[in-house]
């Protein structure tokens, strides 16, 4: 692992909700003046990046579709191009990338392309998600496009914005927001200003001091507040109880296995009973997991597994019950009471 | 024996059914078995016997399959009675979520 890792931090929102505007904001200011950005538009025409005041060379348009469905390989492809720019002394030495998607873009897949791609895995690191709402058109767009929805709820941070043209954040919409992600603080854009650094550390590890927050990038939230009727919702299951490697490994596995794409993202820090004083932090979007990560101790005094969910259409019951069980048959096999070998994948 | 309490897999089995949209009905024999019925093929799970590797047995129109986990089952009656169902295997990052330590 290289100790010059850069954070890549997605942002995200729908059509109009102000990514562009916060984005030129952002760079303006000191502490994203060594920022590289990716563009992603989506038309025969981009605008966008007409619009970004940045170092051209660090500046990059990606106008080919949309990052989530047809050009993932162009997106680790460019950042790949991108690093060896660095290297070479091609662009300016920048210590920050952020993506910015087009509108329409499911960000889990571009999530995935940034966990997965080999070329690249060494020298990133995954930064925060960062999810703009327009408060005038929230509403309605949220309860219209299912990208919206997913939008918000894989985001670290939410950013409301337009809250000039609203009079305030609307309590539906603040309702709404909840209900798709409970976790994520929510902050205010005011024409495109905001603390930069509130927005993008978001992520769980931070390169520059080298340092992990769990609790921050957990940003749990045990109690439900997903309507009954809502596709996507987040939760969080909470264990006091230590879990045996197996069960994790056995758990990750069925959910990948069977909520594939509607896990859409999950994340957590997990006490092993193997490894008692270094619990073990999981990320995982859609069928694609980091392998875990053990930390060097707790964060806090609680040492019990917090694990938060974000989910469609996945009940909190099955989840669970599924790990209640598995955890059941793995100490059965452990505990030497069965004859039976450990279970493993059949 | 499973080790795994019948109230507990049978529930695990009702809400896995619930979670994946399939029609299907499941009770406790009085035999120890999981029996799922009303559904698309009648299927029966039964602890493995000792001398098998097996933990489970899946039995689906007389057919055996054995399964070494509850995981193993889940997957066989998914398999059953989702026909669209396809199995998506773990992809692990060659990432680390953070530098090693």
């Amino acid at each position: 692992m290289s100790d010059d890792l850069i954070p890549v931090s997605v942002l995200t929102g729908f059509l109009g909700s102000g990514k562009t505007t916060m984005l030129r904001h952002l760079l303006g200011q000191p502490e994203f003046s060594r920022t590289a950005v990716i563009i992603n538009e989506f038309g025969e025409i981009g605008l966008d990046h007409e619009l970004i005041e940045a170092s051209e060379d660090s500046l990059i348009e990606l106008q080919t579709g949309c990052l989530c469905c047809k050009i993932r390989t162009d997106l680790a492809q460019t950042l790949q191009d991108l690093l060896q720019r660095r290297d070479d002394g091609r662009c300016m030495p920048f210590d920050r990338i952020v993506i910015e998607t087009s509108g329409l873009a499911d960000p889990a897949p571009i999530l995935q392309t940034l966990m997965t791609d080999a070329n690249i895995a060494g020298r990133l690191v995954l930064g925060g998600v960062v999810t703009t709402v327009d408060a005038v058109n929230g509403v309605s767009t949220i309860v219209r496009e299912g990208v919206s929805q997913k939008q918000i709820a894989v985001a670290d941070r939410i950013i409301l914005t337009k809250l000039d043209l609203a009079g305030s954040a609307k309590p539906a919409l603040l309702r709404r927001l909840k209900e798709f992600n409970a976790g994520a603080p929510v902050l205010v854009a005011d024409h495109g200003r905001i603390d930069p650094l509130i927005v993008f550390n978001a992520g769980l590890y931070d390169p520059q001091t080298k340092s992990t927050d769990v609790i921050s990038w957990l940003a749990e939230e045990t109690h439900g507040h997903a309507r009954h009727d809502a596709d996507i919702k987040t939760y969080a299951i909470v264990r006091e109880e230590s879990i045996r490697a197996a069960t994790l490994t056995l758990f990750l596995e069925a959910l990948a296995e069977h909520c594939g794409a509607d896990l859409l993202r999950l994340k957590g820090i997990v006490n092993i009973v193997e490894s008692p004083d270094r619990p073990t932090v999981i990320h995982g979007v859609q069928h694609v997991f980091h392998a875990p990560a053990w930390l060097d101790r707790w964060p806090s005094d609680d040492r019990s597994s917090r694990i938060v969910f974000i989910t469609r259409r996945i009940p909190q019951r099955w989840v669970e019950v599924l790990l209640e069980a598995i955890a059941a048959e793995v100490a059965d096999v452990s505990d030497g009471h069965s004859s039976k070998t450990h279970p493993v994948r059949n | 024996m499973s080790g795994v309490p019948g109230d507990l897999t049978c529930e695990l089995l009702a809400q896995s059914l619930a979670a994946w949209r399939v029609a299907g009905r499941v009770e406790c024999a009085s035999d120890g078995a999981l029996v799922i019925g009303e559904s698309r093929k009648d299927i029966r799970i039964d602890p493995a016997p000792t001398h098998l590797m097996f933990r489970w047995m899946v039995t689906v129109d007389g057919r055996k399959r054995g399964a070494v986990s509850l995981v193993g089952v889940l997957r066989q009656v998914r398999e059953v009675l989702d026909p669209g169902y396809t199995a998506n295997r773990v992809r692990v990052t060659v990432a680390p979520l953070v530098p090693s330590q």
